[in-house]
């Protein structure tokens, strides 16, 4: 068994974690986060990507708007490569009712969230695509933000400032001295080895997860409810502002533009298990409704992908740290001193995408509290490494990066224009990973081929650049085609049903992948 | 007025139109584009997969259920058509024999069985005992050689024999200063012998000993004897391997049957779509020809209409699942999309089973067996009854359905 030695321990790899591990690495505590899979595999790369200015919670939840409005700046600031300054509208469909703008605008400004009417032959010019019949526009400061970039982000600093990240980690089991947290047992799953990790601290930031984690420490069960929300990406910017139904927050009401595609979100509905979250069909027609709403012909654009997420939901009044008076309501903190007479732990539960920064602020204060410590927390400030320029995400970013190269680097998925030397670096830097650990720093197949073009040939460069032997990139590519296809059937129609009988044609049809020899075991990370 | 109209450029319509002009009709071939045979691998699948590896696809086709295409075809008539087709394109583009399958390494390294394959492939038959150098060109991105070779080397032949494979890379620009050409770029090249040689110079530095040295299918757009003067220079047989399109082989069989069609005399509609038809009672009297200067009606007296499957567009489904033939409007084996699409990637997908039903004769009938027009035939991939790229039976599919339909037209003169 392996051992290593920390002042804390951050369980969870989602941005939560991330902003958690940062946070405490940049306050000089010696930190190692430890994820079960890779970086961004849960909540955090299954959302919208909507970065939120605010607007949506001025009625519904006045703390949580300002909150927002104050760490959609901060994260344009220290995270702006994973930033698009898309703006955003609030607007009034045909049908909806027109006082709502009044509330809103009542609301936003009682919240400090910038807000501004805009005539509706205003909005129709910027957002041609929009329902002509809407009623009214507001202005707002939303942005889209890439959960990925994100956590990647903070990960890189969190490195620079002496954290471990380690990726395929899968805790075991939390162990106590007495009433002390005191390690975590955990299983290197790509070298198939325990590793003991002694710490004085553990956060459980596993978000859906986090009650199975607190489970393994022998508090009592902590309630988590996983409120599973569906999303659509669809092939085009079908705008290029992010389109928010003017209407108490409800299912269905944001249309996001993120890279090359437009996300329409979301459905909310009770799960047990976050790791296994359907993506009915039922709630995909409820997506296409809510997107012919906004957008007339919606149903007939080419829908790409689908995915389900959870949010990470946690019921549990019973205790809680001293100080909430400054957490949204949508944030929990137990705290397993008082809970469970378990010291050395905290599990952090709630909270959004947008404000994960100030969710770690509060959760390291709480840490320093109970370590009679007084570290002030710095993560505001500094920009996080691939940002230090502050020039925020554009869309044409990879256009301008390949205006150099285009004429000596082969483009390996043409769909993102994702190049040769982007794959073959990341390869090397992270050799265990899988082709979707790579696709998400990369968007390696996320485009209207969905894989069917880039695939193989990044399973081929896998093996040529010897990081995986052939029957490892064959399960690579195997491992990739069924992973896609997770998020496509679901949303089988129009146009893509074209592509994925193309791609079959590929890859059933010339290559006959299906018969490629099997290893014993399917490879499965 | 034409005696037939055809509907569609891939290996059905262009093979019917030949068929039909052969008969001494005749014909216009009108397409939207060019067909499937770009996408394709340029091999001639009859029956690969039913469900287990196929080593004599006609008398496999005798056991498949009535609703396959083949099964109304009938194995007799399937291996004629083949073979007729394998006589017009001749031994140059098309060799083997449709009563028996070859197998074939892929661009990823699995074992493919077909029928009929260009002879450039032929040397590719995987055998017990073989050697294979798989050379790789570094500016290719779609003939992972070390992949290939690596697969090959862990897989037992299908005659139950071990092989032995290994990989090497050449480094040759077909055009300078181009870091992402496609195949074809290569193609065209090879057609110049010169290239051709300092290609197989290259090869035959790097390819070692082996029994066979597999190439990328890039030997000759317009050439078809690269692959000869290749293996000659190297001193070893060579084999292409067919890529993901656009694919070379597909190129090659699709340039060869159109300009045969050409010279048959066949009228050659090429970019515009058709996107309906007038009919007296059933009998279907023209075809509405989207033309740049507005719809334009084609008549004839027949028609056979090859416009693929799902993946070509000729069957679609709405966003609420339901599935239609927007030309004519055919009658399909199923409307609803929803309980066909299956959660699970490896396995059957029945969806893209669905298609139009059709008599013995090859024209659409109701659910009932009724026909729906008296004058209209289908061929192709938007007949019913086969996941055509899962048991590689598209192309045997495609040309016997084709033949069947020019036979019926011509009532079996030629």
């Amino acid at each position: 068994m392996k051992r290593l030695e920390t002042d804390v321990v951050v369980i969870g790899g989602g941005s939560t974690g991330l902003g958690v591990v940062r946070d405490a690495a940049m306050r000089g505590y010696r930190a190692v986060l430890l994820e079960r899979v890779d970086l961004g595999q849960g909540t955090t790369g299954r959302f919208h990507g909507l970065l939120h200015s605010g607007g949506r919670y001025v009625v519904s939840d006045p703390g949580s708007a300002t909150e927002c409005a104050e760490e959609n700046a901060i994260l344009r600031r220290i995270q702006a490569d994973a930033v698009e300054d898309t703006g955003g509208f609030f607007v009034t469909l045909a049908g909806d009712d027109p006082a709502y703008a009044d509330q809103f605008l009542e609301g936003a400004k009682a919240t400090g969230v910038p807000a501004v009417e805009i005539p509706v032959a205003e909005a129709l010019r910027r957002e041609p695509r929009l329902d002509p019949r809407i009623q009214r526009a507001i202005e707002v400061q939303d942005g889209s933000v890439d959960g990925w970039q994100l956590v990647w982000g903070a990960a890189r600093s969190a490195m620079n400032h002496g954290a471990k990240v380690l990726t395929y980690h899968r805790v075991t089991k939390i162990e106590r001295e007495g009433d002390r947290v005191s390690a975590v047992m955990c299983r290197d799953e790509k070298n198939g080895e325990d590793v003991q990790i002694d710490c004085s601290f553990v956060l459980n930031c596993a978000g859906p997860w986090a009650g199975q984690i607190a489970t393994m420490a022998g508090a009592d069960p902590v309630a988590v409810i996983p409120g599973r929300g569906i999303m659509v990406a669809m092939n085009h910017r079908l705008v290029n502002t992010v389109i928010n139904r003017c209407v108490y927050p409800t299912d269905g009401d944001i249309l996001v533009p993120v890279h090359t595609v437009s996300v329409i979100g979301t459905t909310d509905v009770h799960e047990t298990d976050p790791d296994h979250l359907p993506i009915p069909r039922a709630e995909v027609q409820q997506m296409l409704d809510a997107g012919e709403a906004m957008i007339p012909g919606f149903r007939k654009a080419r829908a790409l992908h689908a995915w389900s997420g959870s949010r990470p939901l946690i019921k549990d009044d019973r205790v809680s740290v001293e100080d909430t008076r400054h957490m949204s309501r949508g944030m929990a903190v137990i705290d397993h001193s008082k809970r469970d007479g378990l010291k050395g732990m905290l599990t952090i539960g709630g909270g959004k995408l947008t404000t994960y920064r100030l969710m770690a602020e509060h959760i390291v204060d709480a840490m320093n509290d109970q370590l009679g410590e007084n570290r002030p927390c710095t993560t505001a400030e500094e920009p996080v490494p691939g940002s230090e320029d502050r020039k925020l995400y554009t869309v044409t970013h990879r256009l301008g990066e390949r205006e150099e190269d285009r004429l000596d680097d082969p483009i390996i998925c043409e769909c993102e224009l994702m190049s040769r030397s982007m794959f073959v670096e990341l390869l090397h830097e992270q050799p265990n990973a899988t082709l979707d650990d790579l696709r998400r720093q990369l968007r390696l197949g996320m485009g209207p081929c969905q894989g069917g073009f880039c695939a193989a040939r990044a399973a081929g460069l896998a093996c040529s650049e010897q990081v995986a032997d052939s029957e490892r990139a064959t399960g690579l590519l195997r491992l990739f085609l069924k992973h896609r296809w997770i998020g496509i059937w679901p949303i089988l129609y129009g146009q893509q049903v074209r592509q994925t009988a193309l791609d079959h044609w590929i890859f059933a049809g010339t290559l006959d992948v299906e018969h490629l020899p099997q290893p014993e075991e399917e490879i499965v990370r | 007025m034409k005696d037939a109209v055809v509907i569609g450029a891939g290996l059905a319509g262009l093979t019917a139109a030949l068929r039909l002009a052969r008969a001494g009709k005749s014909v216009t071939l009108v397409t939207k584009g060019p067909g499937g045979l770009h996408l394709s691998q340029g091999t001639v699948d009859i029956l690969g997969y039913a469900p287990d590896r196929v080593a004599a696809p006609l008398e496999a086709v005798g056991s498949l259920p009535a609703e396959h295409p083949h099964a109304s075809v009938g194995a007799e008539a399937v291996g004629g058509a083949v073979s007729w087709l394998a006589a017009e394109l001749g031994p140059d583009l098309l060799v083997g024999d449709p009563a028996r399958n070859v197998n074939l390494p892929t661009a990823v390294g699995s074992i493919r069985p077909t029928a009929l394959a260009q002879p450039s492939m032929m040397a590719g038959e995987v055998t017990g005992g073989k050697t294979f150098s798989v050379v790789g060109i570094k500016q290719i991105k779609d003939f992972p050689a070390d992949l290939i070779a690596g697969n090959l080397a862990r897989s037992t032949a299908p005659d139950g024999g071990a092989l032995t494979a290994r990989s090497a890379w050449i480094d040759l620009p077909a055009r300078k200063g181009e870091a992402d050409p496609t195949p074809l770029t290569y193609a065209r090249a090879m057609d110049d012998e010169a290239f051709a040689a300092t290609f197989a110079k290259a090869v035959a530095a790097v390819a070692g000993k082996a029994d066979v040295v597999a190439l990328p299918a890039v030997l000759g757009a317009k050439r078809l004897d690269v692959w000869r003067q290749v293996a000659e220079l190297i001193g070893t047989d060579v084999c292409e391997i067919p890529m993901p399109p656009p694919s070379v082989p597909g190129i090659r069989l699709y340039d060869a049957l159109l300009a045969k069609v050409r010279d048959a005399g066949v009228r050659f509609v090429q970019g515009s779509r058709i996107t309906g038809f007038e009919s007296d009672g059933d009998t279907v009297t023209s075809v509405t020809l989207a033309a740049a200067g507005g719809p334009r009606p084609l008549t004839a007296r027949s028609f056979v209409f090859a416009p693929g499957g799902f993946e070509s567009g000729a069957v679609d489904v709405d966003s609420k699942g339901g599935i239609t033939e927007p030309v004519f409007g055919l009658p399909l084996t199923a409307s609803d999309a929803t309980p066909l699409i299956q959660s699970v990637y490896w396995g059957p997908h029945p969806l893209f089973e669905v298609g139009v039903r059709t008599d013995a004769a090859g024209r659409p009938t109701d659910a009932g067996g009724a026909v729906v027009h008296p004058n209209l035939y289908v061929a192709g991939g938007l007949i019913a009854g086969a996941e055509r790229w899962r048991e590689k039976s598209g192309d045997g599919v495609a040309v016997a359905t084709a033949v069947r339909a020019a036979d019926q037209i011509t009532g079996g003169s030629r």
